[in-house]
């Protein structure tokens, strides 16, 4: 136990200078995308003396490293600045929208775990068997299908054919009164609130994201399943064990724990990434999450937004690989120690 | 002086009267080749072990030791196969065996000692663990009792402060300690017969014979009978009752340890002796192929005939056959050496 509690306060010691790095190289990126936004917000009549006086509201006429200097005194003060487009502050609009977007990552996710790893189990245990060709062309195909093409195509069969799931626009039906924000996720929310209409609206709008999330994820989960299974099967130790008469079963459990590591790490890998790699899944389904809302404002150069969600979602993430960790602890004795 | 006859299958049998704990008879071991024929890596081999034996098996590298002593577990490496013969333990074939009753046999009536411990041992579990799962699943016994046997166990391959150890990982284990945490796992169920595959070559000199005593220690204790699989002859003459020479997947010459090292008649073993030897010209004499040898053609005739001293006309298109010289030593050659 001492020794995880110095293993976490290890990793959190660098959670700080890690934030002010990707704060950092962000900023700087963001700011060389071209676009000046006091000429977006004022539109092309716009006098010349009137674009100055915006530039230096917005405090655009300071050099950059002052720029990024006032951004981070006003992150400590909890002010991650304001979105000219909804003119609401970026904290308000995340907290809006980061859940919806976590909401359907999440269910994605845990949708292309139960498809991934099970098939990628069953695969390598009959190598070059049907289901490891299966297998095979499954991780090719979703490998190759853009998530937003999967996505219309199963609204086209889903919703315009078949007509078993409400149409793609939004979270939850417009007539059904959506439950009191608790924790942003809509399923849950309507839980706590007992209102199960807007659980079964929210569940039916749910479904075909996330099956279009869980389809193309499955792709990678299954591949490292099925290769690092594979490898530790053949690994002398599992050779070994089946030589000293070993149950089968036991030989496979021994295996899976020791293939376990690359599994997760794909797994967490794919999290931090779906964040922002949802958005064309979440344009399709008109979702409103956090992915559009930083794709909004980096092609209306409104940078607040963008950073917002930049640092969001690299909280997120180094939570996520903090977890990651622990759970490498867990397992792995080598590690840490 | 001896009478060269033809061997028959009793013949290889070694001295003890006992039927022997494995009888191999005429074992075939194949591997697909990329074109052609399969290959074999061990295309017709005899071989006994009686009850308590120990038997060496010495050769270099690539003579097919440690195909053979996978095949004995019917675990061919892959992609090979066994393509014939009879592998008898206690009298039962085991090319008949299914897999369940192979897996109950394995690391309970016959085990393996590997090289390379720490490769073998499963890197997430604890040593303890991994020796009284064996306990565990082959005799049956419940975890409070499998924990003080493993606790024995590393008592008997002297491991010190067994109760801290048994806690330990494979990592956190030097080579020796690891070798011998191997070795328990092997003997906890007391198997019958043991097969060593080069199980000390990743150990250094002293350590080595630490590990070789207390190997011959606990199989004789356990009645166990051992093949010894290495590749260093010298290590076979202080600890084996009989030694057996590898070539190309073939035993070229079987005897008595004394025989083996003061008649040797095989041109291959006295050149394997000859190497260990610090006489230059003795050394030099059996390396040098004869000038028929540069005539040998692969796969015909005797294996050993391009690399040998003595390799005559005959020798390039006969395969010998297995010849018994009386007293336990046969071996496969027209021109035995002589004294």
């Amino acid at each position: 136990m001492r020794d995880l509690a110095r293993f976490i306060g290890r990793r959190m010691l660098f959670l700080l200078p890690q934030l002010f790095g990707i704060l950092l190289v962000s900023f700087a990126l963001i700011k060389t995308i071209p676009g000046d936004p006091a000429v977006l917000m004022m539109g092309p009549a716009a006098t010349p003396a009137a674009l100055e006086s915006i530039r230096v509201d917005l405090g655009l006429d300071k050099p950059l490293p002052v720029q990024f200097f006032i951004y981070i005194t006003n992150l400590a003060k909890g002010d991650l600045g304001t979105s000219w487009q909804t003119t609401q502050p970026v904290l308000n609009d995340l907290i809006d929208r980061f859940p919806a977007t976590l909401e359907l990552v999440t269910l994605g996710l845990l949708c292309a775990i139960a498809l991934g790893v099970p098939l990628g189990l069953a695969s390598a245990f009959r190598e070059g068997g049907k289901l490891s060709k299966v297998a095979d062309l499954y991780g090719l195909a979703a490998g190759a299908l853009p998530d937003f093409w999967l996505g219309l195509v199963l609204v086209f069969f889903f919703y315009t054919v078949f007509q078993v799931v409400p149409p793609p626009l939004g979270r939850i039906d417009l007539a059904v009164f959506a439950p009191p924000t608790v924790t942003g996720s809509l399923l849950i929310d309507s839980l706590l609130d007992g209102n199960w209409e807007a659980f079964h609206s929210a569940a039916a709008h749910l479904v075909l994201p996330v099956l279009t999330l869980g389809l193309i994820n499955a792709g990678p989960i299954l591949k490292m399943t099925q290769s690092s299974m594979e490898q530790m099967l053949q690994s002398d130790f599992s050779r070994y064990e089946t030589l000293c008469g070993l149950p089968r079963g036991k030989v496979v459990r021994h295996a899976l724990h020791n293939a376990l590591p690359s599994i997760i790490t794909i797994i967490s890998v794919l999290y931090g990434y779906l964040l922002g790699g949802a958005v064309l899944v979440e344009i399709v389904f008109s979702w409103g999450g956090a992915g559009q809302y930083a794709v909004q404002g980096v092609l209306n150069a409104d940078i607040y937004p963008v950073l917002g969600f930049v640092l969001f979602a690299a909280i997120f993430s180094l939570i996520v690989y903090l977890i990651v960790d622990i759970i490498y602890f867990a397992i792995d004795p080598r590690i840490g120690r | 002086m001896h009478g060269i006859v033809p061997m028959s299958a009793a013949t290889v049998t070694s001295p003890a009267e006992k039927t022997p704990t494995l009888s191999v008879r005429g074992l075939r071991v194949e591997f697909p080749a990329f074109a052609g024929p399969p290959l074999a890596a061990i295309p017709d081999l005899d071989l006994d072990i009686a009850p308590g034996e120990i038997v060496g098996l010495a050769g270099e590298a690539g003579a097919g030791k440690t195909v053979l002593a996978r095949s004995l577990f019917r675990l061919v490496p892959e992609p090979g196969r066994i393509a014939g013969g009879a592998i008898r333990f206690d009298g039962e074939d085991l090319i008949g065996f299914d897999e369940r009753s192979l897996q109950k046999l394995r690391g309970r009536s016959m085990t393996l000692i590997a090289a390379n411990p720490r490769g073998e041992l499963n890197p997430l579990r604890t040593v303890g663990d991994q020796i009284s799962t064996m306990a565990r699943v082959h005799l049956g016994v419940d975890r409070r009792v499998a924990r003080q046997m493993t606790l024995d166990m590393l008592r008997a391959v002297q491991i010190p402060d067994p109760e801290r150890r048994y806690d330990a990982y494979p990592h956190e284990l030097s080579g020796g300690m690891a070798q011998r945490i191997v070795i328990a796992v092997a003997l906890i169920c007391s198997p019958r017969f043991v097969v060593a595959d080069d199980a000390t070559s990743g150990l250094d000199v002293t350590v080595q014979a630490q590990v070789l005593d207390l190997l011959r220690k606990l199989t004789l204790e356990r009645g166990s009978s051992l093949l010894f699989i290495t590749r260093d002859v010298g290590i076979a003459a202080h600890f084996c009752d009989r030694v057996a020479v590898m070539y190309r997947g073939e035993i070229m010459e079987v005897a008595p340890r004394e025989t083996f090292f003061f008649q040797p008649r095989h041109p291959y073993t006295v050149m394997l002796l000859a190497a260990f030897s610090h006489n230059q010209r003795l050394r030099a004499g059996w390396s040098r192929p004869s000038k028929a040898a540069a005539e040998a053609v692969p796969g015909v005739g005797c294996s050993y005939a391009s690399r040998c001293p003595k390799a005559a006309a005959r020798c390039l298109v006969e395969r010998p056959a297995a010849t018994n010289l009386g007293g336990g030593q046969v071996i496969r050659c027209h021109y035995p050496v002589e004294r």
